[in-house]
Parts: C-alpha cells; sequence; structure tokens
C-alpha cells in the first residue's frame, strides 16, 4: 500500500478512537498519537503568554533609534494606507531604551521587570504576518492559518504529546479578566482534532465550568448517583468488552472526580506565600494588573502539576474605545501602553523568574506572541500607531533557547521585516522541534489533506536553538 | 580564510568562481560514483520531462513562480542572462549545478522539498545537457497530479444491465463477505430494530409502548410499516436536516473578530428541514442551493435555498489598505468554492488556489473559474417579501417618507432663519460670551467658598454634537479652599463618583465614573446621562474645580474627547438641595456648531417656538405611523452584486490577488471534461447565469460525482461509515470505496429514482445488512477489525443534539415546537465583537429539539460542545467522536441534567419501589430491569429518593449508545 494512504488511514482511526483529554489511560491515547516524537525533546511544556492587539514591536521590543532622529517626518519612499487608512510623519517611541542585561540589549524603560530576563530570550525581530486584521491575526498566530476553523498550536502539541497527569487538563487557555481575544475561544480551538485537544478555560477569577456538585444535591445523594452510575456502566461495558469505548467512559468519570478534587486545589492561591504573592504583584492596588499577576501564579501551579500547554492571555479584545482593553493603540498610545504595560511587565517577569528558580524551566518552553506589529507611523491625526503585518516581534524563551540572541530585524525605521524576514511557520516549526516534534509529520487529515500547524510551509530556525 | 572572506567582500563574481571550483570537485566525485550514461541519446518527453514535472514545476510554474522562475516552457531556461541552461555544458547550467551537492556532504540546494533527485535522474538531466538540450518545440509541461481523469471517482457510474446477477444491498455485502469467508450476523431483535430504526430516521428514542407494539406485531411487513410511519413523521426531516446542515457548514454569527450572531439565518434551517420532509428530489436542492434566487425569482420557498452560498463564515472587519482588502474578498470567496466543491462533488477544490492540485487532476485555472462563478456574492441580509409584498409595503411608506422629509424641511427653514436673524446681533450676543472656551485639555472654574459634600457636573450641550448631553472626562478634580489646597475629589481620599456610563457586561467599569477621580488621565468616563456627582469623604471647603477630556493630549480635537460644551456646577450638602456655583453659558462657544445651537435657542420667539412644537408633534405622528407598520422580515441571503461579479478574472498567481495571471471564463471542471458536457460561458454573461449553468452541470446526469457522493453520504449516516470513508473527498487524498459496485448501484438508483432520499432510507434499510445484529464475533474481527464488509451493524454513539432530545424525552419535557427563531445555550455580548458565554441555567424555551439551536462559531455551550457538535466553520462530513472527563463534568453538574432528573422523577411518580425502578428503566431503555439492576435500583432509591436514580440513569452509557 502506498505509505501516504497508509498515514491517512492511520489518522482515520485516530478520529474515532477514543482519546480523554490526554488525562490518564495511556494505552488509549498511544492510539491516538500520530506523531511520536522525533528525537529527544529538550522542553516537555509549554507556557504560551499572548498580548492580543498587537502590541507594538518598536515600543517594546526592538528598539529604532532613526525614529528618533525622524520624529515628525515623513517615512521615505512610501506613502502609507494601512488598516485605518492614512497614516502621519513618523513618531518616536514616547519611552526611551536602555542597554540591559550582559547582552547590552537596547531595551524599553516601560517594561523594567523585563528587563531583567532579556539575556535569556531569543527574539525573533523579523515577523510578519499575511494579514492587518485582529481576528485572522490572533488565529494565524495560534493555529498556523489566518483563517477560522483550524486547531491551535496549543491542540496539536496536545495531540502530538499527549497528556502529563493524570488529575487536570492537559492544555489550558487562561483568558484575561477584562474578557476574551479578539476571535475568543477560537484562539485556544481544537480545530478538527477530537474535543480532547481543546484548551479548558479557567482563571484565578474564573474556575473551571461543571466543576461543583450542582446545588442541592446531598454528599449523600451524589454518591448513590455514583455508585448507581458505576454499577450500570460497569454492566453495561461488561456485555460489549470489545467496545472500548465504553471503557474509557468509565474511566472519564474516574478521571472527572479526581479533576473535581485537583483542580480547585490549584487555583487556590491562599497557600502561596506572602513573598510570591509580593513578587507577583497580586498586592497591586490595580485591579488589573492584581487579577493577572493571580492568573500568572496560576500558570505556575498548573506547569509544575503537569499541565503540558498553557496559554495565558494579557488583556483582552477590541472595545468601543480603540486601545482601552488590549494593546491596539491607535491614537493616544503613551495612555494606553502606560495602562497595559505595568499590567504585563511585574507578573510576567516574576512568573519567568519563579519557573527559573523553582527549576521548571528546565523543561519549560516559553513563547511571547502578539497578533501583528505597529506602524512606524502615527495615525492621521493621533498620536496612535495602526496595524503592521509586515513586521513585528515575538520571543522565545526557556528550554532549549538560547538566550540573548535577536534572529532577524526590521528595516531602520520598524516598518519592515528585513532582516530574515520569518514566518509564523517557521516560528512553529522551531517550538515543535524544541519539543522532539517534527513540523511536517505532526498532521491530521481533514477534507483532502494531511494538515499541519505550519500549513504547507516550515523551517526550524537553528539559530535560536542551544 | 581571510582570503576568502576579502573575495565574498569584494566581487560576487568572485564566489560564483569559488562556488565553480567546489563543484569541480564534487562533480569530479559524482562522476566516479555514477554508473556510466545509457548508450543512445536521452528523449525529453520519456526522461527529462517526468523529472521536471514531478519534482521541480510545484513551485518553479508561471502560477507560481518560485524565484522568478518557470520550468513549463524552455523561456527562463536558455537565453537569459542566469544562463540556467548552457547546452552542452552542464558545469556551466545552473539547473543542473542546484540539484547536486555544493561540498561533498551537502545537500543540494533544490529541490527544496521531498527527497533529493536520483543519481539517475542527475544522470539524465546532465546527459540531456550533453547533447544540447532540446526542448521540443511549443511542448509545455505541468506538475502531474498523483490522479488523473482516469482515477475511479472520474468514471461514469456503471449502471445495472439485464445481466447483473447483484439486485440488492444485499448481494454485494453479502459476495465480498463470503469471498473474506466471513458471514454476517442473524437479525437483531426487535426491540434493537425498532432503537436503531426511530433513532435513525428520527434521533429520538421510540416510546416503550411503540417498542411493545412492535415487539408483538406478528406482520411481516412490520419493519417496512415501521420505516414508513417513521419517514412521515415530521421528526425525520429534523434528524436528517441536521446532517445536511453540517455538510453546508450553517452557523449562524458571522465568524472571524466580531463574530456577530446573525438572527435572520433560520428560515434557511427550516427551509433544509421542510424540504427534507417533503421529499424534495435532492437535485433540485442541489440547484436551489446555487443558484435558487435566480429560477425562483420571487417564490421564497425556491431563493431562500440559495442562502446555502452564504452559510459560512466571512470576515466582516473593514479594512482601508486595499491590498488586505482585496486578501480579505479571496478569502471569503474561497471559502464559497471550497463549500461548493466539497459538499456536492466531494472535490477539494480549495486546494487548487495557489497551485494545481497535488494530488487530484484540479488545475488552479479550475479554480478561478468557479471563482469568476461565484465573485458577485456578498453576505449580508435582504428583506425576506415577494415582489408583491416588497412594492406593498413602498407604497405604504413612501408617503410617510415624504411627509417626514417635507416637515423636516420647514423645520430646518425655519430653524436658519432663526439664526441667520440671530448672526445680524452675533456682536451683541457675543458680548454675553466673554470667557474662553471649554479646553478638552483641561478647564478650570473658581467660585466663592462653599462648604460642601457633594459636587454635581450637569451637561447641557455636548461639544461635538449640542443636540445631546452625554459627554466624555478622563478626570474630576475638586479643589479645597486654603493653603493646603488639595483635589479632594480623588478617590484616595475617600470620594466616590456616580453617573450612569456606558457599559460592557463582561468588564462592568470600563468607562465608568471612578475614571474621573483615578487621578490618572489615559481612561475617559463615557456617560450614558447627563451628570455626574462626586460624593466627597466629608463636608468640606471648597472653591475651584478643573476638568477635561483630553489632558496632555496633542490632538485633542478627536472625537473621542467630546465633553461638554454648555454645563454648570452645583453642590450640595445633603444630596438634595443643590447650588449653583458656576456655569459655562457665559463662554464663548467650543465650535461653530455649539454656537450655532446657542444663538438659535437665545433668538426663538414664542411664536417660533409654537410653530415648532407644532412640526416636531405631526412629525412624532409620522414616525409612530412608520413604526405601526410592520418591517420587513430580513433573511440571510446575500446580495448578489452584479458589478462584482464582472469580469474580467484572472489566475491570481500562488494564490496572490495582486499578481494577475491568465485570464479566466466561468466555465465547468476540466477534471469531468471527458464525462459531463463541458461549458464555457462568455465574459458578459451576468454572475446569476454564471451559477446557473454551474447548477445545471453540477446536477447533469452524466455528472458521476454529484449522486455517488450523495449515495455515500446517505450509507454514512445509517451505518457510521461510508462505503468511501471520506465523505467530502473522493480523490487521491481520500478513501478508497469499500464497495464500488454497491456504491454505483445506489447512486444508480437515486438518480433513477429521482433523486428521493426516502427511497433510498427504505432500501438501506429494508436490507438484511441493516437489520443484522451489532454482536462482535471474534472470528469474524480477525479478518476484519474495522467491521467495514459489514459482517455486523456496527454499534454507535448518539450525537450531542440526540443526547440532549433525550434527555428532554426521557423527562417528558420535549417541546416539539417547529421552526423559526432559535434558542440560545449562551449568553450573548456584544461591545464591539461578540462574546459567547454558556448559560448556568437553561430555561423552559430552550426545552426544544436541538436542530433548533442558534448555533455560533467559536462558542463553546457544554454539552453540546463536549459532545462533539462541530463550531459549524467548516463543512462537517463526519463527526469526530470523543471520550473526554468534561463530558462527565457537564452531565454530572450542570444545572440542566438535575432539572431533567427532577423532571423525569415527577414523570415516574409515587408508586411502590419496584414499580418506580421498572417504570424509570421503561422510560429510559425501553425495558425492564433485570437481576441485579432491580435489586440496586431499589436500594439506590430508598437511600436517596428518585432523583437520585435518575441523575445516575441519565448518565448511564446504556441511555447514550445504541446497538
Amino acid at each position: 500500500m502506498n505509505p501516504m494512504i497508509d498515514t491517512t488511514r492511520r489518522n482515520f482511526l485516530g478520529n474515532v478512537t477514543t482519546g480523554l483529554m490526554g488525562i490518564g489511560l495511556q494505552q488509549l491515547q498511544a492510539s491516538e498519537i500520530s506523531a511520536r516524537p522525533a528525537r529527544p525533546a529538550k522542553a516537555k511544556r509549554v507556557l504560551q503568554i499572548f498580548c492580543p492587539g498587537a502590541a507594538s514591536h518598536m515600543d517594546l521590543w526592538e528598539h529604532k533609534p532613526v525614529l528618533e532622529k525622524m520624529h515628525d517626518r515623513p517615512l521615505p519612499g512610501e506613502d502609507v494606507v494601512s488598516f485605518m487608512g492614512k497614516n502621519g510623519p513618523l513618531m518616536k517611541s514616547p519611552w526611551a531604551f536602555k542597554p540591559v542585561g550582559e547582552s547590552g540589549k537596547m531595551f524599553t524603560t516601560l517594561l523594567p521587570h523585563m528587563a531583567q530576563h532579556v539575556d535569556d530570550m531569543a527574539f525573533f525581530h523579523g515577523m510578519h504576518s499575511q494579514t492587518n486584521t485582529h481576528g485572522p491575526g490572533c488565529v494565524f498566530v495560534n493555529t498556523g492559518h489566518p483563517t477560522e476553523g483550524f486547531p491551535s498550536a496549543g491542540a496539536w502539541i496536545s495531540h502530538g504529546l499527549g497528556s502529563m497527569n493524570d488529575n487536570l487538563p492537559t492544555y489550558v487557555a487562561i483568558p484575561d479578566i477584562r474578557g476574551e481575544p479578539p476571535n475568543g475561544k477560537a484562539n485556544w480551538s481544537n480545530g478538527f482534532l477530537p474535543a480532547q485537544h481543546q484548551a479548558i478555560m479557567m482563571a484565578a477569577h474564573q474556575p473551571i465550568r461543571n466543576l461543583a456538585r450542582p446545588h442541592g444535591v446531598s454528599e449523600v445523594e451524589e454518591k448513590t448517583t455514583r455508585d448507581l452510575l458505576g454499577f450500570l456502566n460497569e454492566h453495561y461495558a461488561n456485555q460489549r468488552a470489545e467496545e472500548s469505548v465504553l471503557r474509557a467512559r468509565i474511566k472519564a468519570y474516574e478521571l472527572a472526580a479526581r479533576m473535581q478534587l485537583s483542580a480547585p486545589d490549584v487555583s487556590d492561591l491562599s497557600s502561596e506565600p506572602e513573598h510570591m504573592h509580593k513578587l507577583y504583584g497580586t498586592d497591586s492596588p490595580n485591579r488589573l494588573k492584581s487579577a493577572y499577576a493571580r492568573n500568572c501564579i496560576l500558570v505556575r501551579r498548573l506547569l509544575e502539576r503537569g499541565v503540558r500547554y498553557v496559554n495565558i492571555y494579557c488583556s483582552s479584545r477590541a472595545s468601543g474605545v480603540d486601545g482601552l482593553l488590549n494593546w491596539d493603540a491607535h491614537k493616544t498610545l503613551k495612555s494606553d501602553y502606560e495602562r497595559h504595560g505595568p499590567i504585563f511587565d511585574q507578573p510576567t517577569a516574576a512568573l519567568l523568574t519563579d519557573l527559573k528558580q523553582s527549576g521548571l524551566m528546565e523543561d519549560t518552553l516559553v513563547l511571547w506572541t502578539t497578533e501583528f506589529g505597529r506602524m512606524p507611523t502615527r495615525q492621521e491625526n493621533s498620536s496612535g500607531r495602526d496595524h503592521n503585518p509586515d513586521g513585528f516581534t515575538l520571543w522565545l524563551m526557556g528550554a532549549g533557547v538560547k538566550g540573548g540572541v535577536s534572529y532577524g530585524a526590521t528595516d531602520d525605521f520598524g516598518r519592515r521585516a528585513e532582516q530574515n524576514p520569518t514566518t509564523i511557520w517557521e516560528f512553529y516549526s522551531t517550538v515543535l522541534h524544541i519539543l522532539g516534534l517534527d513540523y511536517d509529520t505532526l498532521s491530521w487529515y481533514h477534507n483532502g489533506l494531511d494538515r499541519r500547524l505550519t500549513d504547507v510551509h516550515g523551517r526550524v530556525i537553528h539559530e535560536v536553538l542551544v | 580564510m581571510r582570503n576568502d572572506v576579502s573575495i565574498e567582500v569584494v566581487s560576487i563574481e568572485g564566489v560564483e568562481r569559488r562556488m565553480m571550483r567546489l563543484k569541480l570537485i564534487v562533480f569530479a566525485w559524482i562522476l566516479a560514483s555514477l554508473p556510466m550514461p545509457v548508450c543512445g541519446k536521452v528523449d525529453f518527453v520519456e526522461d527529462v520531462k517526468p523529472i521536471l514535472e514531478s519534482r521541480c514545476l510545484r513551485c518553479h510554474n508561471p502560477n507560481n513562480d518560485q524565484g522568478d522562475l518557470s520550468l513549463a516552457g524552455p523561456t527562463n531556461l536558455f537565453g537569459t542572462d542566469r544562463s540556467l541552461v548552457v547546452p552542452g555544458e552542464p558545469l556551466q547550467s545552473e539547473l543542473f549545478l542546484t540539484v547536486i551537492p555544493d561540498e561533498v556532504g551537502a545537500r543540494p540546494r533544490m529541490p527544496k522539498e521531498g527527497s533529493l533527485l536520483s543519481d539517475a535522474q542527475v544522470r539524465i538531466l546532465r546527459q540531456w545537457i550533453l547533447e544540447g538540450a532540446s526542448w521540443p518545440p511549443g511542448l509545455v509541461l505541468r506538475e502531474a497530479s498523483k490522479a488523473d481523469t482516469s482515477w475511479w471517482a472520474y468514471q461514469p457510474i456503471k449502471r445495472a444491465n439485464a445481466n447483473t446477477q447483484f439486485t440488492t444491498i444485499d448481494h454485494f455485502i453479502r459476495a465480498q463477505l463470503e469471498a473474506t469467508g466471513i458471514v454476517a450476523n442473524r437479525l437483531a431483535d426487535r426491540r434493537t430494530l425498532i432503537r436503531r430504526a426511530t433513532y435513525d430516521l428520527t434521533g429520538l428514542p421510540p416510546t416503550v409502548e411503540e417498542v411493545e407494539a412492535f415487539v408483538k406485531d406478528r406482520d411481516s411487513h412490520a419493519f417496512e410499516k415501521l420505516v414508513d410511519r417513521l419517514l412521515g413523521s415530521p421528526r425525520y426531516g429534523e434528524r436528517w436536516g441536521r446532517h445536511w446542515l453540517d455538510v453546508i457548514r450553517f452557523g449562524e454569527s458571522r465568524g472571524y473578530e466580531q463574530n456577530h450572531l446573525i438572527n435572520e439565518a433560520w428560515p434557511f434551517r427550516d427551509y433544509v428541514i421542510e424540504s427534507i420532509n417533503e421529499d424534495k428530489a435532492f437535485d433540485q436542492l442541489i440547484r436551489e442551493h446555487l443558484a435558487g434566487d435566480v429560477f425562483g425569482k420571487g417564490d421564497l420557498h425556491v431563493t431562500i435555498g440559495s442562502a446555502f452560498l452564504v452559510a459560512g463564515p466571512a470576515d466582516s472587519v473593514g479594512n482601508q489598505d486595499p491590498i488586505q482588502k482585496a486578501q480579505t474578498r479571496a478569502n471569503t470567496l474561497d471559502e464559497v468554492i471550497r463549500a461548493t466543491g466539497e459538499t456536492f462533488l466531494g472535490l477539494t477544490i480549495g486546494c487548487s488556489r495557489c497551485h494545481d492540485h497535488k494530488f487530484d487532476p484540479i488545475t488552479q485555472r479550475d479554480y478561478y473559474q468557479f471563482y469568476a462563478t461565484f465573485a458577485g456574492i456578498e453576505h449580508g441580509t435582504v428583506p425576506w417579501a415577494t415582489p408583491e409584498q416588497l412594492r406593498t409595503h413602498a407604497a405604504i411608506l413612501e408617503p410617510l417618507h415624504e411627509r417626514r422629509k417635507a416637515l423636516q424641511t420647514q423645520q430646518s427653514s425655519m430653524d436658519d432663519a432663526v439664526v441667520a436673524r440671530a448672526r445680524k446681533r452675533l456682536s451683541e450676543y457675543e458680548r454675553q460670551w466673554l470667557r474662553p472656551a471649554v479646553q478638552r485639555t483641561g478647564t478650570e472654574e473658581r467660585f466663592d467658598p462653599v462648604v460642601a459634600r457633594y459636587v454635581r457636573l450637569i451637561c447641557d450641550m455636548q461639544d461635538e454634537n449640542p443636540l445631546v448631553r452625554t459627554f466624555n472626562l478622563d478626570e474630576f478634580e475638586v479643589w479645597s479652599t486654603g493653603e493646603n489646597s488639595y483635589n479632594v475629589a480623588l478617590a484616595v481620599h475617600g470620594a466616590t463618583a456616580r453617573g450612569a456610563a456606558r457599559t460592557i457586561e463582561d468588564f462592568p467599569h470600563a468607562y465608568g465614573p471612578q475614571l474621573t477621580i483615578d487621578g490618572k488621565f489615559g481612561e475617559r468616563f463615557l456617560s450614558a446621562a447627563e451628570s455626574l456627582t462626586i460624593e466627597l469623604a466629608k463636608p468640606v471647603e471648597i472653591n475651584r474645580v478643573f476638568f477635561s477630556s483630553a489632558r496632555g493630549e496633542e490632538f485633542y480635537s478627536r472625537g473621542e474627547f467630546r465633553t461638554v460644551a454648555d454645563y454648570r456646577i452645583q453642590v450640595s450638602l445633603d444630596g438634595h438641595e443643590w447650588t449653583e456655583v458656576a456655569a459655562g453659558s457665559d463662554r464663548k462657544p467650543a465650535n461653530e456648531a455649539h454656537q450655532r445651537m446657542r444663538l438659535y435657542w437665545a433668538e426663538l420667539s414664542r411664536e417660533e417656538q409654537k410653530e415648532r412644537d407644532r412640526i416636531l408633534a405631526e412629525l412624532d405622528e409620522v414616525d409612530e405611523a412608520i413604526g405601526r407598520l410592520p418591517p420587513l422580515p430580513q433573511v440571510w441571503l446575500g446580495s448578489r452584486d452584479h458589478a462584482d461579479g464582472a469580469g474580467p478574472f484572472h489566475v491570481f498567481v500562488s494564490g496572490n490577488p495582486q499578481q494577475k495571471g491568465d485570464v479566466v471564463l466561468p466555465a465547468s471542471l476540466s477534471t469531468l471534461g471527458h464525462v459531463v458536457p463541458k461549458y464555457e460561458l462568455p465574459p458578459d454573461a451576468d454572475e446569476a447565469q454564471r451559477r446557473l449553468a454551474l447548477a445545471e452541470w453540477i446536477t447533469h446526469p452524466d455528472n458521476p460525482l454529484t449522486a455517488r457522493v450523495l449515495a455515500n453520504r446517505i450509507w454514512h449516516y445509517h451505518f457510521g461509515t461510508g462505503i468511501v470513508d471520506t465523505p467530502s473527498d473522493f480523490g487521491y487524498m481520500g478513501g478508497r470505496p469499500t464497495h464500488p459496485e454497491l456504491l454505483d448501484f445506489l447512486a444508480a438508483r437515486l438518480q433513477e429514482g429521482g433523486w428521493k432520499l426516502k427511497d433510498m432510507h427504505r432500501l438501506i434499510m429494508l436490507s438484511d445488512t441493516y437489520q443484522q445484529a451489532s454482536t462482535w464475533r471474534a472470528e469474524a474481527a480477525e479478518q476484519d477489525g474495522e467491521g467495514r464488509l459489514l459482517w455486523r451493524f456496527p454499534p454507535r454513539r448518539l450525537s450531542a443534539e440526540e443526547i440532549r432530545d433525550t434527555m428532554l424525552v426521557v423527562a417528558g419535557q420535549l417541546e416539539t415546537k417547529m421552526g423559526g427563531p432559535g434558542f440560545r445555550l449562551y449568553r450573548y455580548l456584544r461591545d464591539n465583537v461578540s462574546t459567547y458565554l454558556p448559560l448556568d441555567r437553561h430555561d423552559r424555551e430552550t426545552y426544544r429539539r436541538a436542530v433548533y439551536h442558534q448555533n455560533a462559531r467559536a462558542s463553546v455551550v457544554d454539552l453540546m460542545t463536549e459532545y462533539d457538535q462541530p463550531d459549524c466553520t467548516f463543512s462537517t462530513p463526519r463527526r469526530v467522536q470523543t471520550t473526554s472527563p468534561l463530558q462527565a463534568l457537564t452531565m454530572l453538574n450542570h444545572s440542566f441534567t438535575l432539572d431533567m432528573a427532577n423532571a423525569f422523577a415527577v414523570r415516574i411518580g409515587a408508586a411502590d419501589v419496584d414499580q418506580q425502578a421498572r417504570r424509570a428503566f421503561q422510560l429510559a431503555y425501553q425495558r425492564d430491569p433485570r437481576g441485579e439492576e432491580l435489586t440496586r435500583l431499589r436500594t439506590a432509591i430508598r437511600t436517596s429518593g428518585l432523583r437520585a436514580v435518575c441523575r445516575a440513569i441519565l448518565n448511564s452509557s446504556e441511555l447514550i449508545f445504541l446497538d
């Protein structure tokens, strides 16, 4: 038989094989994993931090001194018409950049806490996207496709690597207290992969749905129901011993019961010592910062309990006022980022510090992502920046990553990726590589094609690997 | 080393020379390792063409053009400055050098993807160049797809002839089983059969009475009667309509960032259910999907069918960047093209968007011919009315609108006259406006010291639109008197702020009044009424307020900084008695519009005021009359833009709308050119004709795919797996038919019987294959583990919809009202974009069949999502099936289960424990409890009551699995 057909066939069996949201039941899972790690993995878990709204590369990560010299002068050679329309002259960053760390990387003074981690980051300064619209942009960066409906990176990795625990989800999405990001749940969707690969939503401010026993059901009644249910399901499964799905269903109820015990425990931050709360900033009078800080502690607690992939959001969607709820600073960049910067800075830096101190960083890969960049020019008659899909920055850190490296660059103004332009497919090829997976074999047959996270593209960027 | 570096810097040519040296070394090594060339000349067509076509052309073709290089013809190869091929000189021919390593052990630069060329292939290329690299005149190369037009699916349907021995489904199935040495199972028992058939055709369980009657029915046609009864039930269309809605990716939100709900799509869902219930010929349904609005002009029941075209997601965010806008448009049409190809033809046409299909004989040209066909489609709502209704509606509305316009003209000419009169005395007015206008960046009011507990700002006119009294403020400061004057309004000093604000449900204080006293300027209070009130921590003497909406902003004239133009400042000690301490009426107007409004009110005479009141009263009357007229209902049918639909159309090179390739015309697919009559429409054919031509071509009797794909879908839904297990992909990447002759037998019957689904159900369900038991047998499974040969009936889990519907039925709560707007299991929040929050409680209005749920894209709704209801963003020809702890959490703990358990318990009613136990099983499983089951039920009822038992049964496997 043609080997390609064989692959398809195996995937197809996967479609109907029972999996258990990656929890427990290794023997069932094994049949569902189509891509075994191709080589020893450097990292076994992933933290993806997403700042929706298109967080500006030239104000956060990539220093552009030319903008300071040419502030208020036109961008040479281009009359930019972008998402919102016409652009005004060039606009320097409202924040000074200073050299930090041993690498001496020029870094924004807006994020003083993050500065301490720069020597461990590998920046991708030459990112470019296919779309200048938030919704498609977010799903592009999360799924490798600018159109809707594809599985997110976390779902692919759940599919590729399975679970590492027997009482918690494999893949968790933590939305911001201000709401969901653009395109909402599509960002952590399983797409056409089986539902067990979807991210489970939870946050310090929002428990997993349906976790608690319903109101009005006593402990005794609960026990009666569970005992009887156990008997009925055993009985039914025993009569059909060949139907593994019936046995899996019994296991699923047992796992659910374990999750009912362990999930509230993981979200209970009161057991964290005072100095941890201080480190993360949960004591901040800024309600939004303290909420995000609590979510950051939750991230560490999930990772240390064997959750494979955590996708945390810092800010939410486009609201009635641009730049209020997320990093989409169209009109008032300075005041917008003076709002978002401090919410993001201390808690995120604390999380990275905590991961390093606890040793978790040894096998954790950290991704910082946003959907695209912003223009070096000001949006006409405003002091903000419009969408820029042609150049932006993402970074990696942690297991398998060479720190203090900057791969690629935009031009002098930050307008376009110029040096080593990089796609999201190459970014994820590299991520999968660090996890011991190959981007071209991690696939799933769907409507005519073996679909992949990196579409039909991909290339590992070895320059950022240790 | 240093030397080498300097070469690189100094001269590109130097690099090339160095590369050449290396290549020569490598080449010597290759020559040594290669077998000697075959004697005789290399034949281009036989030897070279296959290499170029299979290994180079995917990227280097005119429609992809990687590296600006096409190898489809000789143009790029010879005579260019690149010397890709120098006849007779392989070592000067880049085409050759690029497929061998630059140095020993290195990977050749080409091919970039896949394996390297074999030694034999390299040798052929070298020999071809040595022999002069001749290219037969006029020969154009194409990348060959894996399958060509001889692929099984593109052949005509094989029809039975007089000699055929196979006249029933069972003949085909048994023949294969016999060949494999497996025997089929015996027929299933009656209870199993009626449960299987009832769920299969209606998605609901039979009643215990129906089961008993069927079990006792001695008529040899009992099952046939049952099938006919079920096919006659309106529940049938709800079940099979849902299947079809999966395939045609029907969703009721727009998708992407905004993802707004679509409340006008349900008529199309009803149309699908009704069409299936009335057994509309399916080829007609397909034609209606593609062009119902063309040939059904005026008949709403036909027109609605074409909502298929806009049933998928489409990005609704505007974009001023023309390049991005064109890309979004191309994505929207791509969605329609994919849906059409996969739904009706089982062809993954979408894979040909950037290059010819790698696997199937579908060219990029084919794709853009479809693009031309659909280019007029726009998503959106249109009035849901016949031309007659539209005319009647307009006849009533037009005079009212005219009256309205006349009144408005009267009013504005009067207004203009008043303002013109006032302007003559402008200097007089201006003497009253001496103080500077309100500054958005900061405005101060000083007044005599006064002790206040409350301070409020009342807006009388807004600066952006003086007709309204809402305003924005970033900060409102109140300063105490004395030497240590401080801002007593700050929240840190114990003050609080009140005032109606614009709200966001999931982030309630986003625009709240607290933003005016937080000491920060970036975020603004967006008022929803005319006032802001500050309550101070204690009464304190004050003499100054300062407020702003754009503090520190350079571009303060932007709309989002709109604020008060005319205002009053009042103070109070008790919050009831207010004293005015300052007002803005003596300030200069903020702008032209503000000035006009002030002049108007100052100048308006008593008579004019009366006249104004009269006009306004009459306007109110007209508006009321308009309001009384029921608005025309709207439907999500989309519009058809003839201008957009007008060509010329092009192939987009590499799928990029900015790179236009060859001109294309709306035409049939080349894939089936050998079996279905082709068409190609002239450039001036309008968009309606184009879709009509496509609809006719897809449903042409000679089109083998349409009937095969549909017959296979029907089989798939009856048996859980199709004869082809990829129901929307009959190409190379799809599955192969397990029973190709049976598939053709079914397809032929479908066509010959007039495309009637109900006949197909009868044909299939009356077979022994369908009616056999699901018993698993080890010796059969050894031969055919997946059961694809159908030696047993495949057991299955119920779908998400069946599970919810069954819980409602068992609890006696299902409301069978058909049609109309759907219900929602989520809360819909909209603040520019949409958020969908699953509901914790499902009220009685949701107790309808799940097919009537208003499914929004990218939403997660508990039980429905956990049990694999697809996110209708893509077509779902086959649902995945998962088992997860989330299913358990939802089924055990969501209040819906508890509500159903309570209702189920009530339905069982008071009786002795054994009777209750029996009744519970009968209602849920249509059987009596046996042996230990009964003992367990007794104990449970006695320990915790009926509800505990009902909740267990609703969670049980037996409730949601079928033999």
